[in-house]
């Protein structure tokens, strides 16, 4: 199963042989994967949100309006009551009463418009964290509001938390992929490299974490966390405990490959060599196995991603005022309050959105990176 | 194969027993005990909670309340619920048959839908029909169970109001004609079965069709097509049953999931089954309720990884067990 | 989930209570009387009631419920201890079939109260307790013939966790004013679902006559159909319970010498002044509207009128106005002293703490948010964390690391069942339990306020003792309250004589309810 890609001849279309290394094969076959591409896309748009969030978002994740309380979507208007176009696009001041059966009824205000400005000001923060400003991609005058999909219980404006929330929900998975990469690639390498008995006992622990169920655990391990922590703090700690459910698996996939790869000639040699075995191990074996780790990997990122939710969901994550996709859920699990305002349940869509863009780029890495699967050979 | 198969039981009692130690210790990792909610109602006496703990033994160090859990289990003594003051193994029985009902269904429509699916997209290699399905199939996967799950109670139990709310049986169950129970049954499973049935179909498919891609290229199906025999034959009495082999495989593993249960899913659906009884089992320290899950769900996961392996082995010549 | 659910219908007492006044009503005692001392109660008992099975109930049943079940240590019932004053329990000795007297070790002004709890026959359950099958037989896997009471209804089936059947008891000795014998429903079918979604759904489906206790935010779906759906909605005003901040003022220190809470912060928790400042600041209407759905009342003192005599509606309340509270403060020398929107008291230290909930319950956790930006509209920086019941419990109870909680409380009309939460020595004295001695006056009124009311049979000077209580911590605000949920019932048409209450629920008068014509 395992091989290692060795160079392969590629016939380019002026009738020269030409020598590919690996990478660049497998990095072509990865963009005709078409799939994969659109993916790729749509994670690059999000992690761009990502890093951009307070650009992005017209409101800061906190700014509650309670006079606004489960707003429908508040979208600007070209032309006004009385019919009259408007090149700005405005919107008008708006307020609720409960009626009798205790429904909001919003009521819009003609008198008051309160225009759509791009690159308007809002509430002030740090560019990259580091340059402070407080220019936004676009937003209302004050005191008018937008709310593009809708607010929530308090007023917040969904579509900003949707985007502040993406800085928790696509690091989640990078960071804790990353932290279980690398405990997985040293058990698994040290695992596979010597064999025997600490393969043995090694294998039988990986197979004993993998034995507890994943939820319980982690709602275990979140009670362990000291109350005392900073939301960033909770937020790492989530990482942790979710990276410590998952190198287990990543640590016997990395083992079969070294497994195989111990046997070749060129780890023979290194060991001829006199080579100290670390060295063998990290800078020789692992290597080797490195693309196929990082397609296994790739292809566990969802599973962080959709650990934080439940968690969060569950109350057991990430705490408010931090937004994460998982804990805006709350109260969407509720199915009176999901039927009035549907609004509510956006989160949800935009996880299958990130999950799916990484099954499909982690499937297109897979695919790009084994030549030997049939997948992997695009018409 | 016989002395492989015992020495990986062997194994498996020892990991058990691993397992139970770090299960148990995981669990009283997290503070408190059962019987602290009931300091939350004003009116019990502190004497009576103390009384209480005291009959579990909770005052005691954990390795002793450990070895006391032990020495019952292994005689077959899973111990009683604070909760519901069942036995354990009642409990447990109870809503893993539920449980199980909703599995077998989900599995058996899985494998259904899965395998012609994976054998046409293979056949149909790179069509668009192809492409279109493996997008569904990732969209399948990539959906949170509990989000799907929320959509579809929300459109069909509240919108449309086609289905009913939840659980497993109507009120009026027992009023029913045979057939009628089997509808009103059908009908509570909708939901829960089409969640997961989802989320497992495009795993599987697109293993079938992979398979099935890989058995099409060897040279026996080349053979078989130059000595003249119909497509149909080719692939449906020669390539599939190969195809199919290494999914026994995966029956192994499917094994252990059979009876696991997807909390979050049996909650939002209020499905009885094993899932939710844990987790409120674990959310309240609902000790050997706990622990007996735990060890079923542990016991099963290596039965079906030993069923997996042996399976393997039987279906593939070139693996051989000394 | 355990039989004790329905035994509401099953067993009866000796009284029962009003469901609207919640005074006390003769059920299988006809008149019960105190002697001079108040030591020694006489009750008088029906005569002519039969248990389910057939055979008569007579004091021996009732003597034998008290002295040998209740008292009795191998059964597990929180009653005895409830029963039980400093070590001393009550004596119930037979004077006659049908007269039983009670000898008390302290006056108790609850007694008729207490003597509510269910009754269980000698005949049927002394042969098991002598066997040692009693707690089995009571639990969640009793079969139907071992459950015999006096009550209006006998236990049919059950399917745990699925439901509960009712049946009538033909054998029961009340009857209507035409002579017939009650109940004259046939059946009461309990469904027991997993969570609220799914009452809410199975009754709009029309699969349930009921939902208990409604959710504000089902409100606007229900409401809307009830002519459709032929039921109608109950408002029966503010439910029991609270939802309440509290702050950590316990000067203790854990083994190793390390302060429960810091005492910079103890300092500030422990002053009113801060506290009421806190009630001012917290927007009860937003938590009403946002959470409750509209549906709702805001609350300032421990009791809420669903205490009904016992409610004192005379206490402070605390508006909602920052001013005032800012002023509070900056008496206390808690100024933002470098506009950073976060005060510092005259040391230096930030007003910050972390304030906790329980993960389980999501409308504490909404709750609890809105209180964190109230705080920080004041100034104070509040960390929310929400986080496991346990182990909330255990930081409550054993550990004391806590700075803030917002928590919740159910309650009843019965002021003394609080007991453990109001006297200083109580384990859920929360912002300081287990004291030794009080550690305020007013804490130490309030014990005195407790001892009395227990024992102070005159009814009218028992609720002046418990005004004061309600005064006392309104104006103290050891427990910060916010807004307690409406109490709302859904019932179809089906029925008459229904008359849901306030605190008897739907079913206080079971026996008399009875299925339309259609």
């Amino acid at each position: 199963m395992s091989q290692q890609a060795e160079t392969v001849a590629a016939e380019p279309s002026n009738g020269q042989t030409e020598s590919l290394s690996p990478l660049r094969l497998s990095l072509r076959a990865l963009r005709r994967h078409r799939m994969a591409m659109h993916g790729f896309r749509i994670l690059v748009v999000l992690y761009v949100f990502t890093i951009f969030a307070d650009f992005f978002a017209p409101y800061h994740y906190d700014d509650q309006r309670r006079d606004h309380s489960y707003h429908p979507p508040l979208r600007p208007h070209f032309y006004d009551d009385e019919g009259n176009f408007s090149f700005r696009p405005f919107v008008y001041g708006s307020s609720y009463t409960f009626n009798e059966y205790y429904q909001r009824i919003y009521k819009q205000d003609p008198s008051k418009k309160y225009y759509l400005r791009f690159f308007a000001r809002g509430h002030k923060y740090r560019l990259l964290g580091l340059i402070p400003t407080d220019v936004r991609l676009f937003g209302v005058d004050t005191p008018g509001r937008l709310y593009l999909l809708g607010a929530d219980h308090v007023g917040r404006d969904v579509l900003s938390r949707l985007i502040y929330g993406s800085r928790v929900s696509m690091t989640v998975g990078l960071l804790g992929t990353s932290v279980s990469l690398i405990i997985g690639l040293l058990i698994g390498g040290i695992s596979g490299y010597y064999g025997g008995t600490i393969d043995l006992l090694i294998q039988r622990l990986c197979e004993l974490i993998m034995l507890i169920p994943g939820l319980y655990l982690l709602m275990i391990l979140y009670s362990t966390l000291p109350p005392g922590l900073s939301s960033v703090q909770v937020y790492f700690g989530v990482v942790f405990i979710l990276a410590f459910i998952g190198w287990a698996g990543l640590a016997r996939v990395i083992r079969g490959m070294v497994l195989s790869i111990a046997k070749q000639d060129f780890v023979t040699a290194a060991v001829a060599a006199g080579l100290p075995s670390w060295r063998i191990i990290v800078r020789h074996v692992l290597p080797s196995t490195l693309s196929y780790a990082i397609v296994a990997a790739s292809l566990s990122i969802p599973a962080y991603i959709l650990g934080e939710s439940a968690l969060s969901l569950i109350g057991m994550g990430i705490q408010d005022p931090v937004p994460s996709w998982g804990n805006m859920l709350q109260k969407a699990v509720n199915i009176s309050e999901l039927a009035q305002h549907p609004w509510i349940l956006w989160p949800g869509f935009f996880i299958f959105v990130a999950v799916m863009a990484f099954n499909f780029v982690g499937d297109g890495l897979r695919d790009a990176f084994d030549p030997g699967s049939v997948a992997g050979q695009q018409a | 194969m016989i002395s492989y198969i015992t020495r990986r039981i062997l194994i498996a009692l020892l990991m058990l027993l691993a397992a139970s130690i770090l299960g148990y210790g995981f669990m009283k990792l997290a503070p408190g005990d059962y019987f602290d909610r009931l300091k939350q109602d004003s009116r019990v006496s502190q004497e009576y909670i103390e009384k209480e703990r005291v009959k579990y033994r909770l005052d005691s160090p954990v390795y002793v309340q450990y070895l006391a859990w032990l020495s019952r289990f292994v005689r077959g003594d899973f111990g009683y619920s604070f909760e519901y003051k069942r036995p354990v193994a009642q409990l447990i029985g109870d809503r893993l048959i539920n449980t199980l009902i909703l599995n077998i269904a989900a599995i058996t429509l899985t494998w259904l839908v899965a395998i012609p699916l994976g054998i046409y997209a293979a056949v149909h290699q790179y069509r668009p029909s192809d492409k279109v399905l493996s997008s569904i199939s990732f969209m399948g996967m990539s959906l949170p169970h509990f989000f799907l799950a929320l959509l579809l109670l929300y459109l069909f139990s509240g919108e449309l109001q086609w289905l009913p709310a939840g659980g497993l049986k109507s009120v009026d169950y027992d009023q029913l004609t045979v057939s009628g129970k089997l509808a009103d049954l059908a009908a509570h499973l909708a939901i829960p079965v089409a969640v997961l049935v989802v989320g497992a179909l495009a795993g599987l498919q697109r293993i079938m069709r992979g398979n099935m891609l890989d058995v099409l290229r060897q040279q026996y199906v080349t053979t078989a097509r130059a000595k003249g025999l119909s497509e149909h034959r080719v692939i449906y009495k020669h390539a599939l049953r190969n195809a199919v082999n290494p999914l026994i495989t995966i029956f192994g593993y499917q094994f252990a999931s059979l009876f696991s249960g997807a909390a979050l899913l049996e909650i939002i659906t209020s499905y009885p089954g094993l899932g939710f009884l844990l987790f409120n089992a674990v959310r309240s320290k609902d000790e050997f309720l706990v622990m007996g899950g735990f060890m079923m769900g542990a016991l099963m996961l290596l039965i079906g990884n030993l069923l997996a392996d042996v399976l393997l082995a039987v279906v593939d010549p070139r693996i051989s067990y000394s | 989930m355990s039989t004790s659910e329905f035994t509401l219908s099953i067993f009866e007492g000796l009284t029962t209570v009003d469901a609207w006044t919640f005074e006390r009503k003769p059920l299988l005692a006809t008149a019960w009387e105190h002697d001079e001392s108040g030591l020694v109660w006489t009750v008088k008992l029906r005569e002519g009631v039969q248990w389910n099975d057939g055979k008569p109930f007579t004091a021996d049943d009732v003597v034998f419920t008290y002295m040998d079940v209740i008292y009795n240590d191998d059964i597990t019932t929180s009653m005895r201890d409830i029963i039980t004053i400093e070590g001393k329990q009550w004596q119930v000795s037979k004077v006659d079939d049908f007269t039983v007297r009670f000898e008390l070790p302290v006056k108790c002004a609850i007694f008729d109260l207490l003597i509510a709890s269910d009754i269980v026959p000698k005949h049927k359950y002394q042969p098991m307790i002598l066997a040692g099958t009693f707690d089995s037989a009571m639990g969640a896997d009793s079969k139907p013939e071992d459950i015999v009471g006096t009550g209006p209804f006998m236990l049919a089936s059950h399917e745990t966790g699925q439901k509960v059947i009712l049946r009538r008891n033909p054998r029961y000795w009340r009857r209507d004013a035409e002579g017939n014998r009650l109940p004259y429903l046939e059946e009461i079918i309990y469904v027991i679902v997993q969570d609220l979604n799914s009452e809410f759904l199975r009754f709009r489906n029309a699969e349930t006559d009921a939902i208990l206790r409604m959710r504000g935010e089902d409100f606007p779906i229900l409401k809307p159909l009830e002519r459709e759906g032929n039921f109608r909605i109950y408002q029966l005003g503010p439910r029991y319970g609270s939802q309440y901040v509290v702050f950590n003022v316990n000067p203790g220190a854990s083994v190793d010498g390390k302060p429960y809470i810091a005492p910079y912060q103890r300092r500030w928790f422990s002053d009113v002044r801060f506290r009421q400042a806190v009630a001012h600041a917290i927007d009860r209407q937003t938590i009403i509207d946002s959470v409750m759905n509209g549906l709702g009342y805001p609350q300032y003192g421990p009791a809420t009128s669903a205490m009904g005599y016992f409610y004192n509606p005379n206490i402070r309340t605390y508006d909602y106005n920052l001013d005032k509270a800012r002023s509070l403060l900056r008496d206390m020398e808690l100024i933002d002293r470098d506009d950073d929107g976060v005060l510092e008291d005259a040391e230096g230290h930030k007003v910050e703490f972390t304030l906790m909930t329980n993960a389980e319950n999501n409308q504490r956790i909404a709750i609890a948010e809105i209180v964190r930006k109230d705080l920080e509209q004041l100034g104070m920086k509040a960390n929310l964390r929400a986080i496991e019941f346990n182990a909330l419990i255990t930081r409550m109870d054993k550990t004391f690391d806590w700075e803030a909680i917002l928590l919740g409380l159910t309650g009843g009309p019965e002021p003394h069942w609080g007991a453990h939460i109001w006297k200083s020595g109580g384990r859920m004295h929360v912002w300081y339990p287990y004291q030794k001695s009080p550690a305020t006056p007013w804490e130490a009124r309030i014990d005195e306020i407790f001892d009395q009311g227990f024992q102070e049979l005159d009814r009218v000077k028992r609720k002046k003792l418990y005004d004061e209580w309600q005064a006392i911590i309104a104006e103290q605000q050891p427990y910060i309250y916010t807004a307690v949920n409406e109490h709302m019932v859904a019932l179809r048409n089906k029925f008459g004589n229904v008359f849901p209450a306030p605190i008897g629920g739907v079913l206080h008068n079971a026996e008399e309810i009875f299925l339309l014509e259609p």
